[in-house]
């Protein structure tokens, strides 16, 4: 279970690594007891006098990752509440990090796994990637990664974004502003993000740290009771009969 | 004045709400706004309706209010404003998602109702805007919705500017989803993407909704406040006088 999420610190850059490739790192209660446990241990990084000022969230493999592994929770009952409420308070805990964090979306960032990417301060992809939200396709309800989104590219978009639900190439991601930069092909990407951790770690780590807290206190982004209660609404959906059988039948479980 | 009709389509129907007044390019009356409101619950009690189109037939989605009903009184425009804050609020409540066609022209009171809708498609040419303070007028009722399409320094540019903006600036502030160049195929796209959102389960898209409201403000206390604005200059004298300048020309 360790090994589920990666952290790795050299110097003034952190690196989140995703690391269920097998399962193209789907968010498992696992992973997110372990990424809880990562989060912790770099906040407490962050903050001491040497800590890094930037942090890389990636996927292991092929895939950043490809949202909610509901199939251990589905039916059971209480189980998908739990599955959300620590994926919300998770965003919340790498929101709060003084830290600047970039998402290295290097591949398929699905659902939960788009929201990820919109937590962070900053994201870079490229064109070949698939991004986006098709949670309404599946009669589920994207509403943890919601305040994110809205946050991101603001309530109208968000709204139409959700509402329509499908993926979107990494170019078109980057037009409708969910990432800050998309390069060419996954060859580049490394590089981006690289000169970009760089561009961010020259800047004075209180200056950093005290504009993000201010921006973070500005949009709302620590009310972990709003972050609860989205997870109560998702978890609503999910326990409706009707969603239970359309997953089962999506699943094949 | 409002046509209110089904189409079926894979997956169940959708349900259109046609402004059908094209000789005055859709001008709104109360009635009209009524006949919107009283469509949009029909259609989103029809359990096999999946998602509304609002379109306007004619060469124009809606150019506003039918300001000739306000030369005589002010109690039309009372109604006017009234009704339009509450058609905004019917349709962000409603379980469906809507649709927005707004080809040709979407000013005034047509353009705020692109505030209640969840995906707008228009075209390059399109013009839009609230060229109400002219008037005497304030376009208040539409803030809290515009501010969620365009953030709050382009919302303080068109509330205060009358000048028009194209279907595209409108695309690239956020006001519109969608920018078609053909004028004639704005409300066949908007068709295509209801029955599109008419074939997704409707349970996990009027959550969806649902949530998208509760965290955008749309239920609450705000969204009537720039109606009360609206209202308190109704019947002022500058609206009084500048109202009937526009028939003394």
């Amino acid at each position: 279970m360790a090994n589920l999420v990666e952290l790795n610190v050299d110097g003034a850059v952190g690196t989140l690594i995703l690391n269920r490739p097998e399962q193209r790192n789907a968010l498992s209660v696992d992973l997110l007891g372990a990424l809880h446990g990562r989060l912790d241990r770099l906040r407490e990084r962050c903050d001491g006098s040497d800590g890094p000022r930037v942090v890389v969230v990636t996927g292991a493999g092929k895939s950043f990752c490809a949202g909610m592994d509901l199939k251990e929770v589905l039916g059971e009952p209480g189980a998908p509440l739990k599955l959300l409420t620590s994926l919300a308070e998770a965003t919340v805990k790498l929101r709060s990090l003084s830290a600047v964090t970039i998402a290295a979306v290097n591949g398929a960032a699905i659902g939960g796994g788009c929201g990820l990417t919109t937590v962070c301060d900053f994201a870079i992809t490229h064109a070949d990637s698939k991004m986006g939200f098709p949670e309404v396709d599946l009669g589920v309800c994207p509403a943890v990664v919601a305040p994110w989104l809205v946050r991101k590219i603001g309530a109208g978009r968000a709204r139409a974004m959700l509402l329509r639900g499908g993926l979107m190439s990494g170019r078109d991601a980057h037009a409708a502003g969910l990432v800050s930069e998309c390069v060419d092909s996954r060859e580049g990407l490394d590089a981006a993000v690289q000169s970009l951790a760089e561009r961010l770690s020259a800047g004075g780590p209180k200056a950093l740290a005290a504009t993000k807290r201010l921006l973070n206190e500005l949009d709302g982004s620590l009310d972990i009771e709003l972050a609860r209660r989205s997870a109560k609404a998702s978890a609503d959906v999910l326990a409706m009969p009707e969603a239970v059988a359309m997953l089962r039948a999506k699943m094949g479980a | 004045m409002i046509q209110v009709t089904k189409k079926e389509c894979t997956g169940g129907s959708i349900g259109r709400i046609t402004l059908d007044r094209p000789e005055k390019k859709n001008a709104l009356t109360p009635e009209m706004i009524m006949g919107i409101v009283e469509g949009t619950r029909q259609l989103s009690a029809d359990r096999n309706v999946g998602a509304i189109v609002l379109e306007g037939n004619g060469a124009a989605f809606c150019a506003g209010f039918d300001l000739t009903l306000c030369r005589e009184n002010s109690d039309a425009l009372d109604r006017l404003l009234t009704g339009l804050s509450g058609a905004i609020r019917v349709l962000r409540r409603c379980e469906v998602p809507v649709v927005l066609a707004a080809h040709g022209a979407a000013i005034a009171g047509g353009c705020a109702l692109l505030g209640g809708a969840d995906v707008v498609v228009t075209h390059h040419e399109a013009k839009i805007g609230y060229p109400v303070v002219r008037l005497g007028i304030s376009p208040a009722v539409s803030a809290p919705f515009l501010r969620q399409s365009v953030g709050d320094g382009k919302t303080r540019e068109r509330m205060l500017d009358t000048s028009l903006v194209s279907g595209w600036e409108a695309y690239r502030m956020g006001l519109a989803h969608e920018c078609i160049e053909d004028a004639g195929k704005v409300r066949d796209r908007a068709v295509a993407i209801a029955e599109q959102l008419a074939s997704k389960p409707r349970w996990g898209m009027a959550a969806t909704k649902k949530w998208m409201g509760e965290i955008d403000g749309s239920f609450g206390a705000d969204s009537a406040r720039g109606l009360d604005v609206s209202l308190s200059l109704v019947g002022s004298a500058e609206e009084r006088e500048r109202l009937a300048a526009l028939w003394m020309a």
